[in-house]
């Protein structure tokens, strides 16, 4: 590696202070440091430090989403040979699904890229590694159908507005990856509303498992899935993933898998995770309860099939979880991440308008997020106050 | 005695363990003394270069508060006083000499302390040039000698890495100890509070008269006075507590037993960089040179005096601060690893809070002054609060801070806190933030308001 190392010590005068390329030094930066292990060194204080830092912190996410980009493209070939009545290997599944996810992935560095290293140049930033995760988020989040000038808009407003215009990583108030989805359904929803499902053969088109339940009124919503021919919308297939969805949250077992690595790290914080665990399966109960005194059948959806449909596991998994736009503090992330769960469940079964809620749901709680911080602060400072008072 | 259980904080594995005995270093030809280590001080010169001094001598004093004089720890000539920018005094050096003098002062034994007036007890600690020994909370500064304090704190435990065993220390000095624990019990009207150590086994801790006893247990911070003040007798607003280092406990002890001032300590030598780690019997205020004589590695190195996490970057012909007891050595480093935030990691390169590295083995490691990352926005993972045992939330405190909130710093619970505490957040900061600096900062604000 030594070679690399030396070419980029001969080319860095180029985009030093005063070289031919000086505007673009945060981009020669960005690839030294992540090609190589900074030697910055400590200047005072603690003289020591811990090994861990945010590009690790950030590629662990990225590690965690490999096992569900792998899935993501077999389960496109699958969903495509199913429907077209043809047997292939996985193998062949997986080439033809990544013939699907490589050019969205693409799409998405190019038009992140751009923004982040603009941004950087002009506001003489380092490019941020939080960029790595945002751009691994977003084709997962995407149906593999998804025009790709859609990715490139959706990306773009994505990092401009979801994370650039705050100042970038660390200040911003929504996940990017997801502002980027909530663009392209707010924009385009013929696409990407969630009513239809996405498999990659023309002319096929069918309901999501969400939507089945919520277009029918006065019925059971188990027996209404159990009936689909089209596809198998069994609890324990939705858990596996063979079924048509965006690209990375179809596979729950993958999703969960990857949360408890990040867990196990100490990346993702559990409570925003049990939290909001909690919060679908109590509200679902409930809605469960007082099914029988409505007409909408989404009420009689148990809570176990809210678990695995729609891309609840993997919104709270890899975005609620984020830890910037999540609450800060302890007690807030299980208000967080409770309110995320109960916000999902109400939004599915009570809003006629869009079968899947997860998005808006952590969206919503991600605005509301500094206000329960600062009431969890405010209960902190009242009980200091209380004991400066006391005595 | 009351047991304290401390559960949030680390023990930070680092090699270069000091070894748990005695050892006489080759004689320091010259000492030194730091105006700078005092904070907020405007110190005023009582000698000049050539000077001959005495042990005890007073060589500055502060203008603020003129009763405060500071002490020579040697005798012999002021061979320098060295200044920084703006005329800042940053230490003078005294050369020793061979038959040293000392300032003789009244001799007063245990019974005597306990007798004296308060006043009294102040007056002679000042005569001494001693009184810098004594700091006070909220501030972590001097301690104002007409104030009253509510109680008085001595940690007995050193939980940073790599410092001095006090049961090592202290062997033998229970008579001083103990005059110096008589003689804070007549400085406050409130309770002289020593936390020892959950596995000492030192007489010296055994049954102290005239304090209040507590055992504590736990992961670095929990050897921090200002962790114990916290679990013990917390601070508030208006509330004022002073605190001693052991060590000096037992030279404030010697001052009224023989009426002189010793300046012997014991202190470490530490680190990756070094080969033989020990205790050393030496002085306050020693050169670092002798302590390091054969003892280093080869390579560019940094010495610090202090700890690894809170002490002052040195050099190799440098003099150990007032406060510190240790000289800790790390290797510098500029190595730069391919691709290294995809290496799975071993305990050879990798060391971390976290568990985003994986091992096999489990071996102290050697640290290097290396950052291991490049500064960031915070991005709150919890580092901070995993390792800070106190229930106050260091991210809003951070930011009000920077915001110079004044009232919201004090709400946040501020007055309570000192850098110190705050080394381990900066340690395990994935963002490479410097906590402690900041908390520094803020109370700097709050001072100047007074």
């Amino acid at each position: 590696m030594k070679f690399i190392r030396t070419i980029l010590d001969k080319i860095e005068p180029i985009f030093d202070k005063g070289g031919f390329l000086e505007k673009f030094h945060p981009v020669y930066e960005a690839t030294d440091t992540i090609l190589f292990s900074t030697n910055e060194k400590t200047e005072s204080g603690p003289h020591i430090r811990d090994s861990i830092d945010n590009k690790r912190v950030m590629i662990l996410v990225v590690i965690a989403l490999i096992p569900l980009y792998i899935f993501g493209a077999i389960n496109i070939g699958w969903q495509a040979a199913s429907v077209s009545g043809i047997e292939r290997s996985v193998l062949e599944n997986f080439w033809i699904g990544m013939g699907s996810i490589f050019p969205i992935l693409m799409t998405a560095l190019v038009a992140g890229g751009f923004w982040e290293v603009l941004f950087a140049v002009v506001r003489k930033h380092s490019i941020n590694e939080g960029f790595l995760v945002t751009w691994a988020l977003i084709p997962l989040i995407m149906p593999p159908t998804i025009p790709l000038w859609q990715v490139a808009l959706a990306t773009s407003f994505g990092v401009v507005i979801g994370k650039e215009i705050f100042g970038g990583v660390g200040m911003n108030i929504f996940n990017p990856a997801l502002v980027a989805r909530a663009f392209i359904f707010f924009a385009y929803p013929s696409q990407i509303s969630g009513d239809k499902v996405w498999v990659n053969v023309d002319g096929i088109s069918g309901a999501t498992a969400l939507s089945i339940p919520a277009a029918v009124e006065n019925g059971n919503a188990v027996e209404l899935l159990s009936n689909i021919t089209r596809f198998d919308y069994s609890w324990s297939n939705m858990f596996w993933g063979y079924i048509p969805g965006s690209i990375g949250e179809t596979n729950k077992f993958l999703i969960i898998l990857g949360a408890l690595f990040l867990m196990y790290t100490g990346i993702v914080n559990w409570r925003v995770i049990v939290g909001a665990l909690i919060g679908l399966l109590g509200t679902a109960t409930l809605t469960n309860i007082l099914s029988s005194y409505s007409s909408n059948t989404m009420l009689t959806l148990p809570a176990h099939y809210h678990l695995v449909m729609g891309g609840f596991l993997f919104g709270v998994a890899f975005m609620a979880t984020e830890p910037v736009t999540g609450a800060h503090t302890d007690k807030g992330r299980w208000i967080y991440g409770f309110m995320i769960g109960l916000l999902t469940v109400i939004i599915r079964s009570i809003n006629p308008a869009y079968p899947e809620g997860t998005m808006l749901a952590i969206l919503l709680m991600n605005a509301f997020a500094p206000l329960i911080d600062y009431y969890v602060v405010q209960g902190n400072i009242s009980q200091r106050l209380k004991r400066y008072a006391a005595e | 005695m009351s047991q304290v259980k401390i559960k949030k904080g680390h023990d930070i594995q680092i090699a270069g363990v000091p070894k748990k005995e005695l050892e006489i270093p080759g004689q320091s030809q010259t000492v030194a003394i730091h105006p700078t280590d005092f904070r907020y001080i405007k110190p005023k010169l009582l000698v000049k270069e050539g000077d001959n001094v005495k042990i005890g001598t007073p060589l500055f004093f502060d203008k603020r508060n003129p009763d405060i004089n500071w002490a020579s720890p040697g005798a012999g000539k002021v061979a320098a006083i060295h200044y920084g920018p703006r005329r800042v005094i940053e230490k003078m050096i005294i050369e020793i000499d061979k038959d040293e003098e000392s300032v003789e002062l009244p001799v007063l034994d245990t019974a005597q302390i306990l007798e004296s007036p308060k006043e009294k007890i102040t007056e002679q600690i000042l005569n001494a040039g001693l009184w810098p020994m004594i700091r006070q909370r909220p501030f972590n500064k001097v301690a104002n000698p007409s104030t009253s304090p509510s109680s008085i704190f001595v940690s007995c435990f050193n939980s940073a890495p790599l410092t001095v065993d006090l049961d090592v220390a202290l062997r033998n000095r229970q008579s001083s100890f103990r005059a110096g624990i008589a003689v804070l019990s007549r400085l406050t009207d409130g309770d002289v509070h020593v936390s020892v150590g959950e596995n000492s086994i030192s007489e010296t801790f055994m049954d102290i008269p005239h304090a209040k006893t507590h055992s504590i247990s736990g992961p670095h911070p929990a050897g921090n006075v200002g962790i114990q003040i916290y679990h013990i007798d917390p601070l508030k607003p208006g509330k004022i507590i002073w605190t001693v280092e052991a060590q000096h406990v037992v030279t404030l002890g010697g001052l009224f037993l023989k009426g002189v001032f010793d300046p012997s300590i014991v202190m470490t030598i530490g680190g990756p960089a070094v080969n033989k780690p020990t205790h050393f019997k030496t002085r306050i205020g020693t050169a670092i040179q002798p302590l390091i004589k054969d003892r280093l590695n080869d390579g560019p190195n940094r010495f610090i005096s202090g700890d690894v996490l809170t002490g002052k970057t040195n050099d190799k012909d440098g003099y150990v601060s007032f406060y510190h007891s240790g000289v800790s050595v790390l290797p510098e480093s500029d190595e730069r690893e391919f691709l290294s935030m995809l290496k799975p990691g071993s305990s050879n390169s990798r060391y971390s809070l976290t568990n985003a590295f994986w091992s096999f083995r489990r071996s102290l490691f050697p640290f290097t002054t290396s950052k291991n990352g490049e500064e960031r926005a915070m991005v709150p993972i919890n580092s901070w609060e995993n390792v800070l045992p106190m229930d106050i939330f260091p991210n809003p405190l951070f930011r009000a801070i920077l915001a110079n909130d004044v009232e919201e710093m004090e709400q946040l619970g501020l007055l309570e806190c000192d850098e110190e505490d705050f080394a381990l957040c900066s340690f395990a900061d994935a963002s490479k933030i410097d906590v402690g600096a900041v908390i520094r900062q803020g109370l700097d604000v709050l001072e100047a308001e007074g």
